[in-house]
Order: C-alpha cells, then sequence, then structure tokens
C-alpha cells in the first residue's frame, strides 16, 4: 500500500493536473465566497441564502440557453459560432444583474428591518430566504439533475499529445475569475466607495458620523455581492454542466467555509481560503479517496482555525476594553 | 388574579372532553379497502416515483377501483405516501415508520406497496410483518431483504418477527445484475474495469456483487470507490482514474447519486473511449437529460430486469399495459419502472382476489403464494423467499439519445 | 413580573401530554379525521425536543452559536446501536446502554470543545458545523463498525423485567419513555438555570469581558456548557434509536438537521425552555404530522396531480402539492416571525429586557 501511494505521490504529471483542477474548483469557490465574506464583513450576517442565489442564477443561465434553442439534444453541433458566444455574453450580462437585483433586494424586504434585531434574526432569516430560493429553484428546473449544454470544447490548449491537460474550460474559469477577484481589490482599496465600505465594516456609527449612507453602502456590498455569485453561477454552470436544485447547498457550505477560513470579512483570505479548499479537495480525492473529501476539508479547517483562531489572513482581534 | 385560572381550567376541561366524548366507531363494516404506497415523493427520486405512482393508478384504474370480494363490492381507496420530508429532502427512518405504523394501525390498509430504497424496506418491514400486511416493493433489489446467506448473518429473519414471509418483490435481484453485468462487459471486450459506487445500501450492494463476479471470471479491477453523492463534480477523481486507463467504469449507483455526473466527468477528463456501466438505478430518462445524449450515445450501458419499453409490445401483457397507458395519459410510457408499479398493483389486486375476502393475513398468504401469474412480461410466480421467479435481465445502451434494448443477458460462466 | 405564568403553561402542557394517551377517545378521533395516529408520531417530536433543549444551552444560555449539533445526537444513536444490536457481542440492553451514549457524546464535545472553544463567534460556528460535517463522513465511511449507510438494525427496545411491555405495537410504551425522559431534562435544566453555574452562563452570555473581570472562568464556563449539550444530545440519540429501532442513515445527522433546530429554538424564543417546546412542536409537527396529513387530504380530494397549464406555463405536479410548498412555507414563516417578533414566540424574559434599545448597539451574541 505504501510503496503505491509513493509512486502515486511522485507522479509528478498527476500530481501537477490535480492542482490544475483543484485550483480551478477552488477559483470558482473563492468567487461565491466573496459574496459571503463582503457580506459578513459589513453587516456581520452569515448570509445563508447566498449559495441559493448562486443556484438561482445557474437556473436562469440555463433559461437563456434554452430561449437561444441551444438546450435541445443535439443543438450544439449544429449551433453556429456566433449563437454561442451570444449566448453567453447575454449570460454574463443578465444573470449578474439578476442575481445583485436579487440579492439587494432580498437585503430590502428582508435583512434591513432587522439590522438592530438580535444577531441571530436576520441569520435565521437567511435561512428562511434559502428555503424560499431553493422551491422556487424546484419549481424553475424540477428535482433533479440537469444538463447544462457543454458549448465550450474540451480541447487541450497544451497541444492534442500533451499529458498534462489544461482546456479551454480551465482557462474561461481563470479567465473571468482572475479579473473580477483584482477588479473587486482595486474597487475597495481605491474607490471612494469602497473606502466608505471598508469605514462601515470598521464602525458603522462612526462612518455615519462622518456623513457615509451606511444603508447606500450596505445595499451597494449586497449588489456586489449578488453580481459575484451571479458571475460564479454562469462559469459554474459552462465547467460543471449540471444544475439542480440543491446545488447552492453544498457550493455556499464550501464557499462559507473557505470565507471564514481566510479569515472572515477579509477579501484576500476569502481568494485564498477557496483555493486552499479546491487544493485540499482534489489531492484529497487523489491521495487518500473520494468518500474522505469532506472530512478532509472539514478536519484540515477544523487544524488551521485552531492554530489561527481569525483565519489564515484575518486579523487578530484586540479585545477592546 | 384571574389570568392563573386559565390553565387549570384549560385543564379539567380536556380531562372532561377525554371522558365525555365516547371514543369513535369501530370501522370494521366500511366497504373500502386501502392500498398505501411509500416512496420518496419529495426531493430528487421524485421523477421515478411519480412513474411508479402513473402505473399502480393505472392498475387501479383498470378495475374502476373497485373489487368483489366473497360476493360483496369493496371500493379501493389508494394513498400515495411520502418517505421523505422537505427538510431532509431524501427519505428518513422515521417518516418511513410512521407510514409503517399507519398502514399497520387502519385496519382498512390490506396492501402496502412500497419502498423504493433498499434502506427504508429495513424500517417497515418488521413493522408490517408483525400484522401480516402484505408488503409488495416494486424497486428493492438488495438481495439480503429475502434471500439467506447474502446479507447479513441474521438477514432476511431480523424483517419476519411473525416468522412468516409478508415481503415480495416484482424485481429481480442485484444478485443476478451485479454477475450479468460483469459478463456483458467481458463480452464487450472491457477486460480493464474501475469500480465505482455511491455509498448506499443499494449502489455498493451491486457494486460488491459485480465485483465479485468479475475477479472470478478474470476481469481485471484497476480499483473500488465510493463516491460522496453530494459533491457536485468528480473531475479529481476522474484525473486519478484516467491514469490507470481502464475500458470501463462500473457505477452502483442511481441517477439521483449522480451518475450523470460521473458520466460527464469522465469524458471531461479525457477518458473518449472509455465505457460506462450502470444497474437499473440509472435506467430512466433522468439519466440522459444530466448526461445529454452527446456524452452517453454509444458509451453509457445499463442492465435491466425486465423489458424495455420498445420490446413490451411482443408480448401480449405488454401490449395491454402500453395499449392502456397510452389511453389514460396521452403518451407512451417513457420510464420502464411505470411496469413495475403496475405489476405491483396488479399482484395486490390478484391477492385479494385469490383470498377472496378482506382479512390481511389471508391476502398476505395468498399473495406470496401467487404461482403462473400472468404478468406483463410473462408468466412468472413468486419463490418461497418472496423473490419472482422472472429473471430475465435486458442489456441496455443509448443510441441517438435513446435507451435501446442491446441484448439478453444472463449468467452462464462459472 | 410576570413570570410565573411560564412554568404554570408548561405544567398544564406537560399534563395534558401525559393524560392524552389515558383517553382512547382523543387517538381514535384524530384516528378517524386523519388516519394517523397522533399519539404514535408524538416520541420523534419529543425526541428533537430533548435534543432542542440542550442545544439551546448552548445557543440561549451561553450564546455560542452552535451548528453541529447533530453529530452529537449521531454519536449518541450510534453508540446505543452498537451497544445493542445482535452483531455486536455487546448487546448490553437499553438501559446500560443509554448512559454510555450520554458519556461517549459528551466526552467527545469535551474532545472537541478543549481546543476549539477559544474561537470566537462566528470560527466556533464553523467549527461545530465543520466537526459535524466530520462525524457525518466518519459514520458513513467506517463500514465495519458502523455498517456505511446500511445502518445498523434492530435496536431493541428498552427491557421492563416485570412488566410484559409491548414496544412495537402500542404506542404508549415509547410515548411515556420520551414524555419522561423530556420532563427530565425540561426539570434539570430549569433548577440548572436558577442555580450558581446557570447565572454565570447567562453572565458569559451577556458580556464576556465583565464576567471574567468578575473572577468567572469564562473557557471552563463555556466548555462545562458545551459538554452538558452534548450529553443531552446524546441522550436524544439514544432514544432516538430505540424509537426508530435503527441507527437510521448517517445523513439524519447531517447539517440540515442542526439549521432545523436552530430555527426551532428562534422561532419559539432562544433561551426560554417553553418556547424551545413549542418551536419544535411547530416546525417539526408542521413538518412531520401536519404536511403528510394535509397532502393525503388533498389527494383524496382531487386525485392525482395531472400535469397542466396556466396562461401558457407548464405547471408541474410539484406545485400540486402541498408538499412542493413546504420549503417556501418555512422560508416565510421563518422571515416573517423574525421581522415581527425577532426575539421568537415565547422570550426569554430577561433577554427581552436586555435587548439593546439603540440602534448602535451591536447584539450582545459575540
Amino acid at each position: 500500500m505504501l510503496p503505491i501511494l509513493f509512486a502515486e505521490a511522485f507522479n509528478w504529471t498527476n500530481l501537477q493536473q490535480q492542482c490544475i483542477t483543484g485550483l480551478t474548483s477552488g477559483a470558482l469557490i473563492a468567487l461565491i465566497a466573496l459574496g459571503y465574506t463582503m457580506v459578513y464583513g459589513i453587516v456581520e450576517l452569515i448570509n445563508f441564502a447566498h449559495g441559493d442565489l448562486f443556484m438561482l442564477g445557474s437556473c436562469l443561465a440555463l433559461t437563456i440557453f434554452t430561449a437561444f434553442g441551444l438546450a435541445q439534444p443535439g443543438a450544439i453541433d449544429s449551433a453556429s459560432n456566433v449563437s454561442i458566444v451570444l449566448a453567453i455574453a447575454c449570460c454574463l450580462v443578465a444573470v449578474p444583474i439578476f442575481c445583485a437585483g436579487l440579492n439587494r433586494s432580498v437585503d430590502y424586504v428582508v435583512y434591513r428591518p432587522l439590522r438592530t434585531a438580535p444577531r441571530l434574526a436576520p441569520l435565521v432569516s437567511a435561512i428562511g430566504v434559502s428555503f424560499i430560493f431553493m422551491n422556487v429553484g424546484l419549481f424553475w428546473v424540477g428535482p433533479q439533475d440537469v444538463n447544462f449544454p457543454d458549448v465550450i470544447q474540451d480541447r487541450n490548449l497544451l497541444g492534442d499529445d500533451a499529458v498534462l491537460r489544461f482546456t479551454l474550460k480551465n482557462l474561461l474559469v481563470v479567465g473571468v475569475t482572475v479579473p473580477l477577484m483584482i477588479a473587486l481589490t482595486v474597487f475597495v482599496k481605491f474607490t471612494s466607495l469602497g473606502k466608505a465600505m471598508r469605514a462601515t465594516a470598521q464602525n458603522p456609527t462612526a462612518a455615519r458620523l462622518m456623513g457615509i449612507n451606511t444603508e447606500f453602502v450596505i445595499g451597494t456590498t449586497f449588489l456586489v455581492g449578488g453580481a459575484l455569485a451571479g458571475f460564479g453561477s454562469v462559469v459554474y454552470a459552462l465547467y460543471v454542466n449540471t444544475i439542480s436544485y440543491q446545488m447552492g447547498f453544498q457550493n455556499g457550505l464550501y464557499a462559507f467555509t473557505a470565507a471564514v477560513l481566510g479569515g472572515i470579512g477579509n477579501i484576500p483570505g476569502a481568494v485564498l481560503g477557496g483555493l486552499v479548499i479546491g487544493l485540499v479537495q482534489a489531492l484529497g480525492t487523489a491521495y487518500i479517496g473520494a468518500t474522505w473529501t469532506s472530512a478532509i476539508v472539514f478536519a484540515v479547517l477544523i487544524v488551521i482555525l485552531v492554530f489561527r483562531p481569525s483565519g489564515l489572513l484575518g486579523a487578530r482581534v484586540r479585545e477592546k476594553v | 388574579m384571574p389570568l392563573r385560572i386559565v390553565p387549570a381550567l384549560f385543564l379539567v376541561a380536556f380531562v372532561a372532553a377525554g371522558i365525555l366524548i365516547p371514543a369513535p366507531p369501530a370501522q370494521e363494516n366500511s366497504n373500502v379497502v386501502k392500498i398505501l404506497s411509500s416512496m420518496p415523493r419529495t426531493g430528487s427520486a421524485r421523477g421515478q416515483t411519480d412513474t411508479i405512482v402513473d402505473g399502480i393508478r393505472l392498475a387501479l384504474n383498470e378495475v374502476e377501483n373497485r373489487i368483489d370480494l366473497d360476493g360483496k363490492t369493496y371500493r379501493i381507496e389508494y394513498m400515495d405516501l411520502d418517505d421523505a420530508t422537505a427538510s431532509a429532502g431524501d427519505w428518513t427512518s422515521e417518516q418511513e415508520a410512521s407510514n409503517a405504523r399507519q398502514a399497520q394501525s387502519d385496519p382498512d390498509v390490506m396492501v402496502y406497496i412500497g419502498t423504493y430504497n433498499s434502506g427504508a424496506a429495513k424500517i417497515s418491514m418488521p413493522i408490517l410483518n408483525r400484522m401480516k400486511v402484505l408488503m409488495i416493493s416494486p424497486a428493492n433489489t438488495s438481495p439480503g431483504l429475502t434471500k439467506p446467506n447474502q446479507g447479513e448473518r441474521d438477514e432476511p429473519k431480523r424483517y419476519r418477527p411473525s416468522g412468516e414471509v409478508n415481503y415480495v418483490r416484482v424485481v429481480p435481484t442485484d444478485d443476478l445484475q451485479g454477475p450479468a453485468g460483469a459478463e456483458w462487459s467481458l463480452d464487450m471486450g472491457c477486460k480493464r474495469v474501475y469500480i465505482l459506487d455511491d455509498n448506499s445500501v443499494y449502489g455498493k450492494g451491486v457494486a460488491d456483487l459485480f465485483e465479485g463476479h468479475a475477479r472470478k471470471i478474470g476481469i481485471d479491477i484497476l480499483g473500488r470507490e465510493s463516491i460522496d453523492a453530494k459533491a457536485s463534480e468528480f473531475l479529481s477523481l476522474m484525473t486519478k482514474i484516467a491514469t490507470k486507463q481502464p475500458q470501463l467504469i462500473y457505477f452502483g449507483g442511481t441517477t439521483q447519486t449522480k451518475a450523470g455526473q460521473v458520466a460527464k466527468d469522465m469524458v471531461k477528463v479525457g477518458m473518449k473511449d472509455c465505457k460506462m456501466m450502470g444497474p437499473d438505478g440509472t435506467y430512466e430518462v433522468a439519466m440522459i437529460q444530466s448526461a445529454s445524449a452527446e456524452v452517453l450515445n454509444g458509451r453509457f450501458f445499463c442492465t435491466f430486469g425486465g423489458l424495455t419499453p420498445d420490446k413490451l409490445a411482443d408480448t401480449p401483457g405488454g401490449k395491454t399495459f402500453v395499449d392502456n397507458y397510452k389511453k389514460f395519459y396521452g403518451k407512451e410510457p417513457a420510464e420502464a419502472y411505470a411496469l413495475y408499479g403496475y405489476e405491483c398493483a396488479r399482484v395486490a389486486l390478484e391477492a385479494m382476489r385469490r383470498a377472496n375476502k378482506k382479512d390481511r393475513a389471508a391476502i398476505c398468504k395468498a399473495g406470496r403464494e401467487i404461482k403462473d401469474f400472468p404478468g406483463v412480461t410473462g408468466t412468472w410466480s413468486f419463490d418461497e423467499n418472496g423473490d419472482t421467479t422472472q429473471q430475465d435481465m435486458s442489456g441496455i445502451a443509448v443510441r441517438n439519445g435513446q435507451f435501446v434494448f442491446d441484448k439478453k443477458l444472463s449468467v452462464t460462466r462459472k | 413580573m410576570n413570570r410565573k405564568v411560564g412554568p404554570r403553561w408548561a405544567l398544564v402542557v406537560f399534563l395534558v401530554l401525559a393524560i392524552y394517551p389515558l383517553f382512547p377517545a382523543f387517538d381514535g378521533w384524530f384516528f378517524a379525521a386523519t388516519a394517523r395516529s397522533l399519539g404514535a408520531q408524538m416520541p420523534t417530536l419529543f425526541i428533537f425536543a430533548i435534543l432542542a433543549m440542550g442545544l439551546n444551552l448552548v445557543v440561549g444560555n451561553v450564546g455560542l452559536l452552535h451548528l453541529g449539533i447533530a453529530a452529537f445526537f449521531g454519536i449518541g444513536a450510534y453508540t446505543m446501536g452498537i451497544l445493542t444490536v445482535p452483531a455486536y457481542p455487546f448487546e448490553i440492553g437499553f438501559w446500560l446502554a443509554l448512559p454510555c451514549g450520554i458519556a461517549a457524546a459528551a466526552a467527545v464535545g469535551l474532545f472537541i470543545g478543549v481546543p476549539t472553544l477559544r474561537l470566537r463567534g462566528d470560527y466556533l460556528a464553523l467549527v461545530t458545523l465543520g466537526f459535524g460535517e466530520v462525524v457525518r463522513f466518519t459514520l458513513k465511511n467506517l463500514d465495519a463498525i458502523t455498517a456505511g449507510t446500511r445502518s445498523l438494525v434492530p435496536v431493541p427496545p428498552p427491557a421492563t423485567p416485570v412488566l410484559s411491555v409491548d414496544w412495537l405495537q402500542d404506542f404508549r410504551p415509547f410515548y411515556y419513555l420520551t414524555l419522561g425522559f423530556l420532563v427530565i431534562v425540561y426539570w434539570m435544566l430549569g433548577s440548572l438555570e436558577r442555580s450558581k453555574l446557570g447565572r454565570a452562563w447567562v453572565a458569559v452570555r451577556e458580556d464576556e469581558l465583565a464576567a471574567s473581570c468578575m473572577g468567572l472562568n469564562v473557557s471552563r464556563l463555556k466548555l462545562s456548557a458545551f459538554i452538558c449539550s452534548a450529553g443531552i444530545a446524546g441522550l436524544a440519540g439514544g432514544l432516538y434509536a430505540s424509537t426508530i429501532t435503527s441507527t437510521a442513515q448517517p445523513d439524519a445527522y447531517d447539517f440540515n438537521r442542526s439549521i432545523f433546530l436552530l430555527c426551532c429554538l428562534i422561532l419559539g424564543g432562544l433561551g426560554s425552555r417553553n418556547g424551545v417546546l413549542l418551536g419544535v412542536f411547530l416546525l417539526y409537527g408542521f413538518d412531520q404530522i401536519l404536511s403528510p396529513i394535509v397532502d393525503e387530504k388533498l389527494q383524496l380530494a382531487y386525485g392525482a396531480p395531472i400535469r397542466r397549464e396556466f396562461l401558457g406555463i407548464p405547471i408541474s405536479a410539484q406545485m400540486q402539492t402541498f408538499a412542493g410548498w413546504r420549503l417556501f412555507l418555512f422560508g416565510v414563516v421563518l422571515i416573517v416571525m423574525m421581522r415581527y417578533r425577532p426575539s421568537g414566540l415565547i422570550p426569554n424574559d430577561r433577554i427581552k429586557e436586555e435587548l439593546p434599545p439603540d440602534p448602535d448597539a451591536r447584539p450582545a451574541t459575540k
């Protein structure tokens, strides 16, 4: 057993391949985790509905593809490249707008009246919203897994005969997530609205005294978080090619884990957390066993938090006296 | 303070009500016989259980929901119970136990059609066995439920506290299906096989049986692993499997436990020449919907006990079924499981007719002793364990986005 | 101060529950109306009420967000299973296995609590969540011990040497067994709340820093609450395995269960035992008793759902059953409740008085 394990571990191409797979799915997790962490940073709410918002985004993407006539069996082969590119572009515009608007409306209707309520009240409301979203998803796509048209070719970009595989899909995931993360970092760090966000996160009262419209800032945060979930859902649908009304739960759980692992409220932390989880998942599956993957992810999480109680990049909170 | 008296008053009223209200009259003379079915009706198994329920309703509708027993006409009341809850999204033990208790405590319930999941059957079988309610399963294939020496030490004795058999099933079990699949894969020339399962009673059981027979007949088993059926993709698992270069991946599991995703990810990591095979849990239209025809065409195979809808018209019973189904629902029976629901309900009616009285023990006895029953796919009987003697195995392939009958399977090699 | 009214009502509820099975008329009429026995479904509700009480100890009294209570529930159930099923050589019977289950759950609680309880707020929440998932996967994968997803069966009912009790046909024995344990747990937690330990817990919840300045050992207090709650969950698990005669699948102890219990707690009133009882009866009663009955009535009245269309939009079979709307209703109820009664249906008096009136104050639960 052990020699085999060694032989596998030192199979470099295999290890590299697993790293590619792991980092790609990690990037997707990170994209969802960003929405969690931004909302948490500003209103200290674990938004359990975020994963299901992501699921609804995928449902909309599927509906758009159906409208373009790409969802029927055999439609991909006959479809022109123009219509495929058009459909993807349409998704990348419509779905983030839809998710952002939905997230913002939910905040306005459900969470805003609870800003002063005990802290568990918005949490439970978020669970309620997640139930409603799931029910909507159930009506939208039905109880079973649904195929999302596989419009992106699986051609290996490193050459057809290369041992290592890096396909167009991997490129798509990286190509969408990395610029978004950079844009987000720039937005939060260097724009005045971003500055207002950080101020509100630090101390809402002081921010308001400084003339910041905190409600507007919170609303913007929900908009941005929702839009990220929207981008994530389109990329996810194109990458994994399956949609079901339950997919928000598992992905949301991992994203939440990633957010906390990186230090909740911390934007680079969420990205790092997502990548770590993706890697642990892939390597755990490869070298230990697929049934243990989730257990390993959570065990790693517990161990990291025991040694770094505020997450990987979270600032050590000083006790305010 | 008057508020303090309210609780006391409430209590007194409750006791008074308990004493004064008489118990409701017993319903012994009612002219109703009830048939219950218990299957997961919430969550992802809904699609397949819908077709089973369609089949049951069709069979009952053929006799206009009426049955004559010993000169008296009884109305048949059918109730479709859910053994899943919204909060769990899947079947739960307490809901299955509650359904079984409902059946046992209602004297009008004569037959219990269920369950869908073999794990759920383990809960309800002992409860119903004590009251000798006839239980007919349309979908349980785990051998241990009926056959001695196939499962754990005290199976199936532990499900029969009264010592009598009350559980019968109209589907062939996995001890036929697994080995038949193994031989089929050898016939297709696939000697290097990787085995996956979904870590459920059903999936793991059938994968074990496949593995056992495959080793015996000289297939090279490259590895065996369970997946987490709640994961959303299996790319890293498939990357790992790809390095072993299997010719076929056997997946013990169902469409609900991600068979479609396994197939997709297999192709995605570059295993374009590798085939995939699954048991009857993957034989539903939802499999093609979830994995897409492009992925499955010529690549996916499954085993199924019984005949496919397109072959049904060749048998007399099957033709009647297809015709009636079309008349009643206005479409072809797309799913093979509709047939089993239909068969279950027909067995229930036959058992009542043979017993010829509204009596659970008599119906239970008549049910398990059914011999030479003119079933949909041919004449069959129940053996002493309650298993059907119908042992036809079909090998099914996917072509042009459709499940098509490929060949008849059997277990010949030792 | 109308604090006296609360306990009275609880007494009445327990008395009503206790005499309910004595009059066959009640269950008889319920059965005649719904074809289900209410009494047979109550034991699981009582068990979830015990479990919710255990969770309330940590979340309500000490103010730690605990998202992994189902894991301890599962450990209790599996300990009961392993020690009593005929497949293993132990077969020590219900009465010995129950304390073992409590001890096992409490020991695991100690093991996980010592390193992690110093984590703050939501980091702790995530660790409990992750721990719950680790336990579930371990139960699933340690096939040789826990029988994986095949679940350990049959878990025998409690032995009663003198009486001859028909545990499986008659619902009353389990009804009284679980109700008895519920009353004991309810009463025990009540006296614990009024004890020195209970007041110290509340002090930790209100202000950790102030509590430690007053000389309280905060980490030890948190740990004790965590272990107590794990033990109570273990008790509930043992009862659960015995009632349903099986350890159920490992998936019965997943994150959903923990979240659902948390909803019960907050709906009823965090930190108030009466509120927790009410929350469990409402939510679980809705999920497990009411909604199957409504669906059966709908079926009898309208027959099978057929495929219909409305304004060209296909109405799926899902939308025509009550079960299809259950999640939706849950969600709406939770949101409306939180909007208009964020402290629950029967709020804890002390929490109610201490709720921060000014909008800028950060809530106390940290």
